[in-house]
């Protein structure tokens, strides 16, 4: 694969260039609030102010709201509406700990089960990565086997080195996808040692850790300490911030709207947080805030590498970063018994 | 005025059982004539009436909602139509600052014997809710 | 100021007066403070007091098993007065250690006001009546009344109205009634159909992760109607025309009994104006019934109490 550049400044023809086959999905802001949407067709102002969105790019795959099918009831019988196969779309701009959050909630949307609308969504989007020139002081992805810059999950990864943008193909399709641009050019050596020294400053700038050695075993040895998981679990409000906000979670519920003979299946998010999430007739197992956050921790930590051998944890930070109450997963884990504590911040 | 064709309001009445309901009972047997634009919903007493109950009906598609008690000082459990007073006046008032008109939501007191009351009462809110037409507050984008 | 107040909760533990102690503790980020829950007596030396010490603590009172001493704001006692009022919180089972307070400083304005993130900014120094903002070498000076948080600029409580001990001195409130209600008076100047517009494309934005909800100490329902699915009131999707009813019930619900600390709209992640309703709510309140909410402990509770005759003429 070869290294391509492109100056800063031609970015909107070239995201202009890929308008006519996708649907563009850029980085913008609403109400101040950072998201994924739609590119207007010409403000790229976002390559100035971008850090990460509130909301991670899961959102375009498994949305806070989606119609699973709508139904209708007449004479005749049933009828069934399915939504249709998505259009194309290209994300632009996604960091590298989102890319790698979808990659690994594709694991479970792949499993036993194939999940039909993630899956059209999924087919059908490109991801081209932007790699963090600025992470904030609430990352930790080096601790998490990642990089500021990590290009694995992406088609193709652009990094930021002025004036101009390194382009990396990671892909075939990415090939593909600079063929017709004339904008886009060969990259040099030098330019790409500038990019090196760019990333390596990036990676420099990510002081918060965590030690994941044996993490899933400490948890397990940690299991029935009930006032080890109350102290841990004081603070918390039981909200669903941090669930909804992360990138490795994927838990919802389903919810059937009905008016007269008519009506539609949705799908939203959910969350382990919620205190009714997993009540059943008989009982709740998960009744007690402590028995929510022994869980969330777990399932991140040690179940799902368990299943996935991979920690559902990508070092994005959002959950730190606008929890409520500023509970901090790496403060949890750095203070595990049997944890290196290495981690630094302000 | 002029009668809007097509559209009829429809109006949920949330009577108490004690005096509204058989106020509403007493203009039936009255022989009152009130139009027929009103769906009753009989409850123990207005002070069983949560707000929530008003929204949800707006959302489903009701053009108004009334809930009607028995007078202050007079109520069946003593204090339960103070207690809808104070709510439903916040929620009126609060329905108007987000955009909900005022008149769509509406409360009376009516005696269990006042039946003429009643038709009364319910022929001002259909006339009301009438000028302020039908209520598409809720409805989906594109319906 | 600190010290006083290590001391005093250090001492509510030793003598065993409580159970736990609740406060403010440095946080993980730059300028942050977290809640501190904690029985041991070695945590006390954390307990700080600063213009970062946002979160409503009366919120825990409703969880916490045992006797508390906890640090309270003006509004914070407020909240707590009214839990007791409510019979949420047995007056003998809490022990307040007030903190009167000048004012909290919103982060996000200094953001918004410096361009930068709090990450890259060096220092927020609070002088007085300025604020001093050092980030890249440069310094700004900057009114408080523009980096304050509305509900404080608007703030009527400043020293909590109950406590058992107070940390400093009272101070006086801020007071301000056009600065804490801008977006309120905007709101009232539309017309109804340009304030629907307004609220329906804020609501369409809500994921209804239930921060709102669950940082508010005057939600303590054990299960909130958005729960009951038998009948379901509202759906467990983010329909937008779900969400408003959410949220409008919400502040029904809560009336008499929000003391506008702010946090709905502070935890909000996707930034929607709920302090807009709040407030308006409890303006509502006192002008409708002249009550304010957790100034009386005695008092019955607004939904408790009537008049013999009142708003008699929004009724038929």
């Amino acid at each position: 694969m070869t290294t391509k550049k492109i100056r800063k400044k031609d970015i909107g023809k070239l995201l202009g260039i890929w308008s006519q086959e996708f649907s563009v999905i850029v980085p913008s802001k609403e109400e101040g609030v950072a998201k994924m949407d739609r590119w207007d067709g010409k403000d790229i102002s976002f390559l100035d102010w971008y850090r990460n969105t509130v909301v991670p790019s899961k959102d375009n795959f498994l949305p806070p709201m989606e119609k699973m099918f709508s139904f209708q009831k007449n004479r005749d019988g049933y009828h069934i509406e399915v939504p249709q196969d998505e259009q194309k779309q290209l994300i632009f701009g996604i960091r590298p700990c989102d890319a790698r959050g979808i990659a690994i909630i594709d694991k479970v949307f792949t499993d036993t089960y194939e999940d039909r609308y993630y899956l059209s969504k999924r087919k059908n989007t490109i991801l081209i990565g932007l790699s963090c020139t600025n992470p904030y002081d609430s990352c930790f992805c080096i601790s998490l086997g990642l990089k500021p810059t990590e290009s694995a999950d992406v088609d193709l990864m652009f990094t930021d080195m002025g004036d101009e943008f390194l382009i990396e193909e990671t892909a075939d399709k990415g090939e593909e996808l600079l063929a017709a641009a004339s904008v886009v050019k060969e990259a040099t050596k030098a330019d790409e040692a500038k990019a090196k020294t760019v990333k390596a400053t990036a990676s420099g700038m990510v002081m918060r850790r965590i030690d994941t050695k044996d993490v899933g075993e400490k948890l397990q040895a940690r299991f029935s300490d009930k006032d080890y998981w109350e102290k841990v679990a004081a603070k918390c409000i039981s909200c669903g911030v941090c669930t909804f906000l992360c990138p490795t979670c994927f838990c919802f519920d389903i919810c059937d709207e009905l008016v007269k003979k008519q009506g539609a299946r949705y799908r939203g998010w959910d969350s382990c947080s919620f205190r009714l999430y997993t009540k059943m007739p008989m009982e709740n197992p998960r009744e007690e805030k402590w028995q929510r956050v022994r869980q969330k921790v777990c399932h991140k930590f040690e179940f799902y590498p368990m299943n996935y051998d991979v920690i559902a944890c990508t070092g994005c930070g959002r959950c730190i970063r606008l929890c409520p109450v500023n509970w901090d997963i790496t403060q949890i884990l750095s203070r595990l018994p049997g944890s290196v504590t290495s981690q630094s911040h302000k | 005025m002029e009668h809007k064709s097509e559209w009829e309001p429809r109006i949920l009445g949330v009577l108490c059982k004690w005096c509204s309901y058989a106020g509403a009972d007493l203009a039936g047997t009255s022989r009152k004539k009130y139009p027929a634009n009103l769906r009753i919903l009989k409850v123990p007493c207005s002070g069983r009436v949560d707000p929530l109950l008003i929204l949800k009906c707006l959302r489903l598609g009701f053009d108004g909602v009334v809930v009607s008690g028995c007078h202050p000082g007079d109520c069946h459990y003593q204090t339960g139509n103070y207690r809808a007073r104070r709510r439903i006046a916040l929620t009126k008032k609060f329905l108007e600052y987000i955009g909900i008109p005022e008149e769509r939501v509406k409360a009376s007191w009516v005696s269990a014997s006042e039946g003429l009351k009643f038709a009364q009462v319910v022929a001002e809110v259909a006339k009301d809710i009438e000028e302020v037409g039908p209520n598409k507050l809720f409805a989906r984008d594109g319906d | 100021m600190e010290q006083v107040l290590r001391k005093e909760a250090r001492k509510l533990l030793e003598e065993e007066k409580v159970d736990y102690i609740v406060g403010f503790a440095p946080g993980s980020l730059k300028f942050s403070t977290t809640p501190l829950i904690t029985k041991e007596k070695e945590e006390i030396a954390s307990l700080v007091i600063n213009p970062f010490i946002v979160n409503n603590l009366a919120k825990f009172l409703t969880e916490v098993r045992g006797r508390v001493g906890i640090v309270a704001k003006g509004c914070d006692s407020r909240s707590i007065v009214s839990l007791i009022q409510d019979n949420q919180v047995v007056k003998e089972d809490v022990v307040i250690i007030g903190v009167p307070c000048s004012g909290l400083i919103d982060i996000v304005k200094v953001e918004n006001l410096v361009g930068k993130d709090r990450d890259e900014i060096d220092d927020i120094a609070l002088q007085g009546e300025k604020v001093v903002v050092t980030a890249g070498g440069k310094k700004r000076e900057l009114p408080t009344k523009e980096v304050f948080f509305e509900h404080c600029l608007g703030c009527e409580f400043p020293t909590p109205q109950e406590y058992d001990t107070l940390i400093g001195e009272p101070v006086a409130a801020l007071g301000d009634k056009e600065l804490s209600r801008k977006k309120i008076k905007e709101l009232q100047d539309m017309t109804p159909e340009q304030r629907w517009a307004f609220w329906k494309e804020q609501f369409r934005r809500c994921i209804r992760c239930y921060a709102c909800r669950q940082a508010c100490p005057a939600c303590f329902c054990e299960r909130c109607f958005v729960e009951e699915s038998q009948p379901q009131w509202v759906s467990s999707v983010p329909q937008w025309q779900d969400n408003l009813i959410f949220q409008v019930i919400r502040n029904i619900h809560v009336a008499g009994r929000c003391t506008d600390c702010g946090e709905c709209e502070r935890v909000c992640p996707q930034n929607i104006p709920l302090r807009s309703l709040s407030k308006k709510m409890s303006d509502l309140v006192e002008e409708m019934f002249h009550y304010k909410a957790g100034i009386d402990r005695s008092a019955p509770a607004l939904m408790s109490a009537y008049e013999h005759a009142e708003a008699e003429d929004l009724i038929r």
